[in-house]
């Protein structure tokens, strides 16, 4: 009973955060709603008895990856003139997509597939099972190689990322301390009759 | 601390998955040592990359030997027909670096240039060993991710970082639609891996039909953005015009063979209970494939432009093997991808070569008269340019007799006389370019690149494109062979 009171003040809330995300129109606001939204997802997570989920969810979302949402925000500086503008142009295909992807999603998820009589309830595990081992042994061995890869798709985005962005600036004045330090008496005095 | 049991043993048969630990290492020791090297001997750099991926596809044909096929549990597989197309793709990628040579030596951050692409090879050869969604996304991301920042890579050039971010962004939209209808498979039939999905799928009922064809339509469409099949070739004109012309060579080719390979894994393992629906929707995607790319093909004057629609028009004619459905179908697509590899490195080497005072002779009439001042090249250009148009006893011949008689077989007569119509289209802007060559006057002086490494795939590919289509017979039974693993 509780149980259920709790799933439902999450996931209202996470809905309601989500549509705080795409109504809001200053752009820092949604970020926020997003925040929002991520911490109920967190909850829900925590109902499932998969805590180490929702503490990995707040940690790196909320933590580290909202953060830097945030930067982009501030640095782009959106003109919200410019980015109405025109919406009615976009707004047939785009409403067509819309309307087609709620279709299929309200058939899908009536058809009974995804019922709660299809699936059982998930039942509690005992306190013995500790879902941080059971991920662990799950990610180390069976989904070692996707693992690996992973690791390879960061390594290619932050060569990409400082490939694409990094430059020597031309003008700006560097010490070349080699030069500094071989530099010869002849170099810089001169000798002058007077 | 507690006792940990690990419920899998260390994984067997680590040796199948050599080549892409080599790749995987050398891309990072090419990364170091080009930090440790000189400017000017950054072409040591090009060198260890193009010994590399040899090495790779030795070591591919070394390790195919043996009596193991899967490895890491299951989850990754090397069958005869993996082995093929990773051939292919380590083809493929030593003539796009040895094109590259004198294309990037003047660029800065050489050493990175090849890193990426050494990753992106080690993205579709995963991609390709895949026997489940997980190691496919994640192959098929880091491929991506590679050629998105290989498309920028001049980004001084508007032009090619224009082209790099209208690929990311229909790039990521596509991943996001291929993810999209994973979570429905996923959500009927609680499983990533390909033939238990589609044990599952083959034997479900009618209440989960709407939700599994929801996720198919979804895989489709997203795997259809990554081979640019139409109507999702929108990025594909402007990335391949964008792109360094080595890097348009590099993708115009290998992420076709690992996109079309898994293409195929999926729809023979996954989707065997839905095949008259998937061959419904690829019908429809295939005629418009064969008409944009043949039809708009026609309009374009910038030759990177023409290649990108003609490589459409040619994914169209490759996408009838998958509707025939049958092992000359199969057989027909790797026939085609074989010949095409060569005929697009071959034509790629020229386009390469024109160079006249520092810019790129990309236009239509800069081939104008080439006969006169070139006659070899103006040869091998024509021979190249007769086989894309699949004039007969050349390799592109062959590759469209393949699809056409597999989708015949499969009583598509309609699909294969559309088949030959888009053909005698897509011909005539083939021909239109040796008119050019033998016929018209020439209109600026050209200024030929001097590569030894360029001359040699030019006489390679056509050679090779002349070889196939006077003595096909090796190359298909090579392919019929390969199919072992598929089905």
């Amino acid at each position: 009973m509780l149980e259920s009171a709790f799933f439902w003040l999450f996931g209202g809330l996470a809905v309601a955060a989500s549509l705080g995300v795409i109504l809001s129109r200053n752009t820092m606001h949604s970020v926020m709603w997003l925040i929002l939204c991520f911490f109920n997802a967190a909850g829900l997570f925590f109902l499932l008895d998969a805590e180490f989920l929702g503490i990995i969810l707040i940690l790196i979302y909320v933590g580290a990856v909202m953060v830097l949402f945030m930067f982009v925000v501030m640095m782009l500086e959106v003109n919200e003139a410019v980015k109405r503008e025109g919406w009615l142009q976009y707004l047939p295909v785009g409403g067509m997509i819309a309307v087609i992807l709620f279709i299929e999603l309200v058939a899908a998820s009536t058809s009974g597939l995804f019922g709660s009589e299809q699936m059982a309830m998930a039942a509690h595990m005992g306190a013995d099972v500790n879902n941080t081992v059971e991920i662990g042994k799950e990610l180390y061995t069976r989904y070692l190689l996707g693992f690996e890869i992973a690791a390879i798709i960061l390594l290619v985005a932050l060569i990409g990322a400082i490939v694409l962005t990094l430059r020597e600036r031309k003008d700006a004045k560097y010490q070349n301390i080699s030069k500094q330090v071989h530099v010869r008496k002849e170099d810089r005095l001169r000798k002058v009759s007077m | 601390m507690a006792e940990v049991v690990f419920p899998f043993p260390f994984p067997e048969n680590l040796e199948l998955i050599l080549p892409e630990i080599i790749l995987a290492v050398m891309g990072m020791v090419v990364l170091l040592m080009s930090v440790f090297l000189s400017v000017s001997r950054q072409n040591i750099v090009a060198g260890v990359s193009i010994a590399t991926v040899i090495a790779v596809g030795a070591s591919v044909l070394y390790v195919s030997g043996s009596d193991a096929s899967t490895t890491f549990y299951g989850y990754f597989v090397l069958d005869p027909f993996a082995v093929y197309a990773k051939l292919l793709i380590a083809i493929a990628t030593v003539f796009a670096m040895m094109l590259s040579l004198n294309y990037v030596k003047d660029e800065a951050n050489v050493g990175e240039y090849y890193t990426i692409m050494l990753f992106a090879s080690l993205g579709m050869m995963l991609m390709v060993s895949a026997t489940n969604f997980v190691t496919m996304y994640l192959g098929l991301e880091l491929m991506a991710l590679s050629v998105y920042v290989l498309v920028g890579y001049q980004r001084d050039v508007l032009r090619s970082t224009e082209a790099a971010l209208k690929y990311f962004i229909l790039g990521a939209l596509s991943s996001c639609m291929l993810l999209y209808g994973l979570t429905f498979l996923y959500g009927s039939t609680g499983s990533f891996i390909f033939t238990e999905m589609g044990d599952i799928i083959s034997n479900s009922g009618e209440d989960q039909r709407l939700a599994v064809l929801t996720g198919m339509l979804f895989v489709l469409a997203g795997l259809s953005f990554k081979v640019s099949v139409a109507p999702f070739h929108m990025w594909t004109p402007d990335a391949y015009e964008g792109a360094p012309t080595p890097i348009t060579a590099f993708m115009s080719v290998a992420p076709k063979v690992a996109g079309l390979v898994v293409f195929m894994r999926i729809l023979v393992d996954v989707f065997p209970g839905l095949q008259a629906e998937y061959t419904t929707i690829l019908m429809f995607l295939a005629v418009l494939s064969m008409a944009v790319g043949n039809i708009a093909a026609i309009a374009q004057r910038n030759i990177k432009r023409m290649l990108a629609y003609s490589t459409i028009g040619h994914i169209g004619f490759i996408l009838l093997g998958l509707i025939a459905g049958s092992n000359d179908g199969y057989a027909g697509i790797l026939i085609y991808m074989t010949i095409y590899l060569f005929m697009t490195m071959g034509v790629f080497a020229i386009i390469i070569m024109m160079r006249r005072d520092e810019i790129q002779g990309e236009l239509l009439d800069d081939f104008a008269g080439l006969s006169r001042v070139r006659p070899g090249y103006a040869l091998a250009m024509g021979l190249l340019m007769f086989s894309m148009a699949g004039i007969p006893f050349l390799g592109g011949f062959w590759a469209k007799y393949a699809v056409f008689i597999a989708v015949i077989e499969a009583d598509h007569i309609i699909l294969a006389t559309l088949g030959v119509l888009f053909s005698a289209i897509g011909a005539f802007y083939y021909i239109r370019i040796v008119k050019y060559m033998y016929f018209d006057e020439e209109r600026v002086s050209f200024n030929f690149a001097k590569s030894a490494p360029l001359q040699v795939i030019v006489v390679l590919t056509t050679l090779v494109i002349v070889a196939i289509g006077i003595y096909p017979e090796p190359v298909m039974a090579m392919c019929r062979l390969a199919l072992a693993g598929l089905v």
